[in-house]
């Protein structure tokens, strides 16, 4: 059986299906009730991973760009690299791209090293770089034909569109695109080649919420079809909202790494359920009595730290039991932004 | 090299160009407009000063006092020649000289006649040779001259027409201002397209992240460069018959097209884009590649004989000519195109195909995909 993890595509909830090489499987979101398909891949993935970086550095004179960091990619995952501007993910997701040279390290993609296998490793991966326009006066679709032309291997340039859902742009001129359908060709141009790994370098920089969230979906689509995505970016939510495996970055070095719940449980604050305008006496009390650490706010809230969502249940439960009286509850997770914020003292927005 | 990816490069390049209007405008109809607009100013218009060549077969004190009146005019620079009289035209060709004036013998001595009443209808012919090609400069020389001999005629006998001038044009052919500049136009042209081009794949597909995406696309550098100077050949070609069927049609002009000429065209492209990716090496932001690229253009356009022939310059500056390669094109394609000089043509080509060479390879050398 093979694992994949899904988004729903109308509101974004996550979750895990198992089904056969190959299988098609038709989900309905538990959320929303959406129906949609989930195709698995063909082969089964090995163990490998899709990419392996030892010890990558990179000096501009007395400057650290990258220093001496290493990190592992699972293949059909999408890792993001998340980090403030100037942290040094651009200079290291070119230096994996083999687009800059690094001053000392080891690089290896789908277990060849770069160094001397990058002609092989070009046809198994598609990049969009930081901040990419292509070709003004080409159509969406000239333009995919192009590019799909430079390669041995070529994906069908009908299904790349329906994917991407550019059918009514094919015909636009690149130039005449807004922003976000710019970016979206840009992801377009990188499947060309139906790629294993794809390397998004800050896809949605710039781009207003609306279109941001356009390319969101194509970035969990691409997980959907067991592609391995490699995401820098430094806004917080794109890592949360698509990452199964996050590394934060820092002044060069990664500070931190694992999956959200990983990285939130171990650097956060876990999370903190207000009980609003509570009218019952010794509440602080009864939770503090079951095990649970209860403390009263200044407004006169309670607040009530829970490592894990099945104690919110208890601690309902409780005031059940209690009949304790309230206005509302409601539950407050940390995100990483509380985790950047405890790892380095500074706002991942400012932290550069 | 696959061809493949050549034609598929190349294809996108040509639609990318045809769907740029400001491109085209620069490219082909900017060119066509300077010939309409030069060609109908230059074409009957006069111009500056220049050097004139003598010869005074009579020495007299009435053919010194010609020469020295010719030379205060402060528009012609006179100088004197021993030149045999039956060995004028080859002297004319081997000195590749512009405008000559022959002071026959009896000059002085038929003034005379005349002053004296001997024979008042004796006449002297003074012989001005010229290139017709310089037209522009020679009608402002011949006019010059034409003005000295009214003052003479005028102070010597009351303005009797004892002197004349009898045109010789030194080059068989009717040739024009027309004929200079066309080919000039074409260089200029290719050279502009070339270096803007080249310049702007260097600049803007790098700051458009279009070189980081190819480098890592198995397109190879030397494919992708033969691709754009494919690109770059079939514009020159363009521009270069559109601006010789203008030239045919509108002035009636008569051009030759050899293996020179097609050797030139192509030497020039690989040259100025060559220019172009070594300018581009060092530029990196897309608004200093336009300057960049002004200031290569702009001084070749009006130092190396497009618009002006090269003596109508101070000779500091005509030695500075000498060394753009833009001077050697202009002149290759003059000879090799319109006065079907042999020696000079493949003179002129064989300097254009060394700084091709030089240009292209350093170009090649310098230009790299990889971020530092």
């Amino acid at each position: 059986m093979i694992q994949k993890k899904v988004s729903c595509p109308n509101c974004g909830k996550t979750t895990t299906i198992f089904g056969l090489p190959g299988e098609v499987k038709k989900v309905v979101c538990s959320s929303c009730f959406t129906e949609g398909k989930v195709t698995f891949p063909k082969t089964v993935s090995d163990t490998g991973a899709a990419i392996e970086v030892s010890n990558l550095k990179k000096v501009y004179g007395d400057l650290v760009a990258v220093n001496g960091i290493s990190f592992s990619v699972k293949k059909g995952v999408v890792f993001s690299f998340l980090g403030p501007n100037g942290a040094g993910k651009t200079t290291t997701v070119e230096m994996i791209e083999n687009i800059r040279e690094p001053t000392a390290g080891i690089i290896k993609i789908l277990g060849k090293n770069i160094k001397t296998s990058f002609d092989d490793i070009k046809e198994k991966i598609g990049i969009l770089p930081q901040e990419f326009h292509s070709f003004e006066r080409l159509t969406v679709r000239e333009t995919l034909e192009f590019f799909s032309k430079l390669y041995k291997k070529r994906a069908n340039i009908d299904d790349i569109i329906e994917a991407m859902d550019l059918g009514d742009q094919e015909k636009k001129l690149y130039m005449n695109l807004s922003g976000g359908l710019k970016q979206r060709v840009g992801v377009a141009i990188s499947l060309v080649n139906d790629p294993d790994i794809i390397f998004l370098d800050e896809p949605t920089t710039g781009l207003d919420p609306k279109a941001r969230r356009e390319v969101w979906d194509v970035i969990s689509d691409l997980r959907n079809r067991g592609k391995t995505v490699f995401l820098t970016t430094h806004y917080m939510e794109e890592a949360e909202y698509l990452a199964d495996h996050i590394a934060i970055i820092h002044k060069g070095n990664i500070i931190a790494e694992g999956s959200l719940e990983e990285l939130i449980n171990k650097y956060g604050e876990g999370s903190i359920l207000h009980i609003k305008n509570c009218k019952t006496k010794d509440a602080v009390k009864f939770l503090k009595d079951e095990g649970f650490n209860a403390y009263k706010e200044s407004n006169g809230d309670i607040a009530v730290k829970i490592e894990h969502k099945d104690r919110v249940l208890e601690i309902l439960s409780i005031l059940r039991h209690e009949c304790a009286e309230y206005d509302s509850i409601d539950i407050r997770r940390s995100n990483l932004e509380e985790v950047f914020l405890h790892l380095t003292g500074a706002r991942l927005l400012e932290g550069d | 090299m696959r061809i493949g990816i050549i034609l598929a490069s190349f294809k996108s390049d040509i639609k990318t160009f045809v769907r740029s209007k400001g491109t085209l405008f620069w490219t082909l109809a900017f060119p066509i407009l300077l010939i309409l607009i030069f060609g109908a100013i230059f074409s009957g218009a006069g111009e500056v000063e220049y050097e004139l060549y003598v010869i005074d077969f009579d020495e007299s004190e009435m053919s010194e006092l010609f020469i020295e009146i010719l030379g205060e005019t402060g528009v012609i620079k006179t100088k004197v020649v021993d030149v045999e009289e039956d060995k004028i035209m080859d002297y004319i060709e081997e000195n590749d000289i512009k405008r000559l004036i022959v002071i026959p013998e009896g000059y002085e001595e038929t003034i005379g006649i005349v002053q004296m009443g001997i024979d008042e209808n004796a006449t002297t012919n003074l012989s001005f040779y010229f290139d017709q090609s310089e037209q522009q400069t020679n009608s402002v020389v011949r006019s010059v001259i034409n003005s000295v001999v009214i003052n003479m005629n005028m102070e010597t006998s009351g303005g009797k027409e004892i002197i004349h001038i009898k045109d010789v044009e030194t080059i068989s052919g009717d040739f024009d201002f027309i004929d200079f500049f066309l080919p000039g136009m074409i260089g200029f042209t290719i050279m502009q397209t070339c270096v803007y081009g080249s310049l702007e794949r260097n600049t803007k597909f790098r700051k458009d992240g279009i070189l980081r995406k190819l480098l890592t696309t198995p397109i190879t550098r030397s494919e992708w460069i033969f691709s754009k100077m494919l690109f770059q050949l079939f514009l020159s070609f363009v521009s270069a018959v559109l601006i010789i069927i203008i030239g045919i049609l509108i002035f009636d002009l008569t051009v030759h097209v050899n293996i020179f000429v097609i050797a030139i065209i192509v030497a020039n492209s690989f040259l100025f884009t060559g220019i172009g990716m070594i300018v581009g090496r060092f530029v990196k932001e897309e608004e200093s590649a336009g300057m960049a690229g002004g200031a290569i253009t702009f001084p070749m356009m009006f130092l190396a004989g497009t618009f002006f022939p090269l003596e109508q310059m101070p000779e500091f500056l005509q030695a500075f000519a000498r060394v753009l390669p833009l001077y050697y094109v202009n002149e290759g394609l003059r000879n090799a195109m319109i006065y079907l000089k042999t020696d000079d043509t493949i003179f002129h080509t064989t300097i254009v195909l060394i700084f091709a060479c030089v240009f292209f390879v350093a170009g090649l050398l310098l230009t790299k995909w990889k971020e530092d």
